[in-house]
């Protein structure tokens, strides 16, 4: 009983913390964090619940980027229509590649779908007439009937906060779902899974896809909310920055990629115009050495990423469960049942 | 220049740094690492004002403490040096600039610099482009006395890492938050093109420096969007025609295979066809490609007169060693680039591209005025400035004059003022801004690469053999749809 109204209060901290980030940071920024997060938590519901670590999941965000575009730029739909136009998009590529991808383990799952996001990425690159090639997608509009909503304003960021916070939702509810407990199931245990008479690889596909759709639904969002779809959405550096993101805020906590979404991009604008020096070095110079060190001293401190470190502290002692290391061990259950 | 050395880059440099990030994770972390982290977390508050303070002299982070006092002395020295000579360059073509009460519209003028600080373009332009533009700046206030405007002149600049998303972001900000009047240059084509998406938007200026696309002034031009230095169809119409007419008819051309290649070869094929040439070959290379020996060994046996190579940064400098190493110009085939910079022939060394020709918006030794510029640039920086330097510094400089002209900042008004407007300074020569696609047309060069025995000085690479005059220079107007909107 206790728990659930500790629980529900996190809720409301998060909505109104929501609701407020346009006042405190640039709105481009604030929609930025809402949207780079939900993209680490659709790979969390990936690595941390199904125990798989995919590298290529800005084959997902970056293809639905494009789509959602192309929906607005060429057909002039309302941008909920272009989101689910990405979204759509999203899942038809995730079909194929999660139901080949799925057939590996471990680090060759990791490299079959970097194969796939990477054939994307040329394809895209090459497809200059509907793409733009390296020049990008440019002048997205973003209509709705009886709104303006231009880029980088709050305007637009309240529009799409909806639809961001439906996908939180929907993450949330396949955690703590049958079906989310069969994922984590399989995760610790794939053999006795399926002794237990699940067909386990339709559960993988189901979330991979599912991944996919959450993914996919934050890169319209960004596409849309920047007004232009580039070439770096579907680029490697890009599934690596989003997986960086989840180890930070604490694999297998679905919020705690929230948080590492946020540390990585606030990082990232202020360093962009920082004015600080070290040793002659100015730190703007060396954002890519300042962020990694950062990570570095995160994931050696907290080896459970920040989220994850504060749940183990807030459980009572002798109550918590082995660590888990990527997704490995069985975190995934305490701390979805716990990090809510 | 953009996105092709930037993707090498993110193949090969990031890779690099990753490694270099765990060794120096696994190093433990030396107490220096440490403390400077702690100090930039704790120096957070006062960072993110600090970029739009007005500092009369260098506004640049990095090695603020020995810029001041060279720009201080550099400031007193130029008010009596180049800035009179640009401006009198620029009285005797243009109207004269009247000064008389500016109107602000919120007080202050504030120029934004937007460009790559940390990566592949740092050199080419960075952080060296923020200063050229304090100095524009501090010339200006020297010329026209430090209370020209009713208010600060201040310059703000941000690092966009070679992302068009952090380009895009950073744009809105400096327009709507920091009230930034106009934003200079922007290397890397897709982020370029976002930023002119923003400028539209938000009806703020924005004058392109570094970007090469010709989309700036093409499908995606718009009324706020200037593009001021060169674009691909300059490089390519200039080295086409020029090597058509003065080397050989019979062209052999590479390219990478993405926007920028294509865009090239097919500029390349118009410029040399109308000079009455042939393309006998052209073939694709893969992007990204770190060996090109068998397009090159390949070459011989199609006897061209010229090769045509459009490839760029980490590319250029792999293919023009195996051009050497096969030894291609003892068979009497020269080479041609599209797109090199001085930061290039020092990379691949002058002495293997001796001889070859390529197009160029600016040279640092061009004649007088240009040399006093680039001494006082390199007094301030302590290197040679290149075309990207020199441009922010003249973009800066015609801004503040329309600004002056126009008699407010008020960005319609400014538009109006740099619309059709004439000009010379120490950058641009004969050069309009034209009305109908904001194209600002000059004098462009062609240069040749000298060997390193006959350079005179620390980069001295090339000498100017021709100049292209402004008028054929540039893409028409009309050859591509522009609506100004």
């Amino acid at each position: 009983m206790r728990v659930q109204l500790r629980h529900r209060l996190g809720y409301l901290t998060a909505l109104l913390v929501a609701l407020a980030l346009p006042q405190v940071i640039y709105p481009g920024l604030a929609l930025d964090i809402v949207v780079w997060g939900l993209f680490a938590v659709s790979l969390d519901l990936l690595l941390g619940f199904g125990g798989l670590l995919s590298f290529g999941h800005a084959a997902f965000w970056g293809s639905a980027g494009y789509a959602a575009g192309l929906a607005a730029k060429h057909l002039g739909v309302p941008f909920p229509v272009a989101v689910l136009a990405g979204v759509t998009v999203a899942v038809l590529l995730a079909l194929p590649i999660g139901y080949l991808s799925i057939r590996r383990q471990a680090i060759y799952f990791a490299m079959v779908t970097l194969a796939f996001a990477q054939m994307l990425f040329y394809v895209t690159n090459e497809w200059r007439g509907l793409t733009g090639g390296e020049n990008g997608l440019q002048a997205i509009p973003r209509t709705f009937p009886g709104l303006t909503l231009p880029s980088g304003s709050a305007a637009f960021y309240y529009a799409a906060l909806p639809l961001a916070l439906l996908g939180y939702w929907l993450a949330w509810r396949a955690v703590h779902s049958p079906f989310g407990h069969v994922l984590v199931a399989i995760r610790d245990n794939e053999a006795r899974a399926q002794a237990l008479g699940y067909p386990t690889r339709r559960y993988k596909v189901l979330g991979f896809v599912l991944s996919a759709a959450l993914a996919g639904l934050a890169g319209s969002l960004f596409a849309l909310g920047h007004g232009f779809a580039a070439l770096e959405l579907l680029h490697w550096t890009t599934s690596g920055l989003v997986v960086m993101m989840v180890i930070l805020g604490g694999v297998g906590t679905l919020w705690g990629s929230v948080i590492g979404a946020a540390v990585v991009l606030l990082l990232r604008d202020w360093l962009s115009t920082s004015t600080l020096t070290l040793a002659g070095v100015s730190l703007k110079d060396a954002w890519g050495v300042v962020t990694g060190v950062i990570f570095v001293l995160i994931v050696l401190s907290f080896r459970r990423g920040v989220w994850g470190t504060l749940l183990q502290l807030r459980l009572p002692r002798g109550g918590s469960r082995p660590a888990p290391r990527a997704g490995q061990t069985t975190a995934g259950g305490p701390s979805a049942a716990d990090g809510g | 220049m953009d996105t092709r050395v930037d993707r090498q880059e993110q193949a090969t440099g990031r890779l690099g740094r990753r490694a270099f990030l765990t060794r120096a994770g696994s190093l433990g972390l030396a107490a220096a690492g440490l403390g400077g982290l702690l100090a930039a977390c704790g120096g957070a508050p006062t960072a993110t004002t600090a970029p739009s303070s007005a500092a009369p002299a260098a506004t640049t982070g990095g090695g603020a403490t020995a810029a001041p006092a060279s720009t201080a002395a550099s400031a007193a020295a130029s008010s009596s040096a180049s800035a009179p000579a640009s401006a009198a360059a620029a009285g005797a073509s243009a109207s004269p600039v009247r000064p008389g009460p500016v109107r602000l519209v919120a007080g202050k003028v504030v120029l934004a610099v937007i460009n790559d600080q940390s990566g592949v373009y740092a050199d080419l332009t960075g952080k060296n482009s923020v200063r050229s533009v304090q100095m524009a700046v501090d010339d200006f206030k020297a010329k026209y006395g430090p209370n020209v405007f009713p208010g600060a002149i201040e310059v703000i600049d941000a690092d966009h890492q070679n992302k068009p998303e952090v380009a895009n972001t950073k744009a809105q900000e400096f327009y709507d938050r920091n009230g930034a009047n106009v934003i200079l240059d922007l290397p890397t084509s897709s982020a370029a093109l976002a930023v002119a998406g923003v400028a539209k938007a938000r009806k703020k200026l924005y004058i392109n420096i570094s970007g090469a696309t010709t989309e700036l002034t093409g499908a995606q031009c718009n009324r706020y969007t200037f593009h001021y230095a060169y674009d691909t169809w300059m490089l390519a119409n200039g080295t086409g025609t020029y090597v058509t007419e003065k080397v050989g008819k019979k062209w052999y051309i590479l390219y990478p295979n993405y926007a920028f290649g294509q865009d090239m070869d097919k500029s390349f094929r118009e410029a040399i066809e109308k000079s009455g040439g042939t393309v006998i070959a052209s073939k694709a290379t893969p992007f990204p490609s770190t060996d090109f020996s068998s397009f090159l060994l390949e070459v011989p046996s199609a006897k061209p007169d010229v090769l045509g190579v459009m490839h760029a940064g980490g590319e250029l400098i792999t293919i023009a060693k195996q051009y050497n190493e096969f030894k291609l110009r003892d068979q009497k085939i020269p080479l041609a680039i599209g797109l090199m910079f001085d930061t290039d022939i020092k990379a691949i060394g002058a002495d293997s591209l001796a001889g070859t020709v390529y197009t160029t918006a600016w040279q640092w030794n061009l004649d007088e005025q240009a040399r006093a510029w680039s001494d006082k640039f390199k007094a301030l920086t302590n290197v040679r400035p290149t075309f990207a330097h020199a441009g922010n510094y003249s973009a800066a400089w015609q801004y503040l004059e329309a600004v002056l002209r126009a008699g407010t900042d008020e960005a319609d008004a400014v538009v109006k003022a740099l619309e059709g407007y004439s000009f010379s300074d120490f950058f641009i020569r004969n050069g309009r801004i034209r009305a109908e696609d904001h194209r600002v047309v000059h004098d462009a060069y062609q240069a040749q690469v000298k060997p390193t025995k006959e350079a005179k000085e620390d980069f001295d690479f090339s000498t100017v053999i021709n100049t292209i005059p402004a008028a054929r220079a540039f893409r028409p107007v009309g050859a591509v749809a522009c609506k100004l909107d």
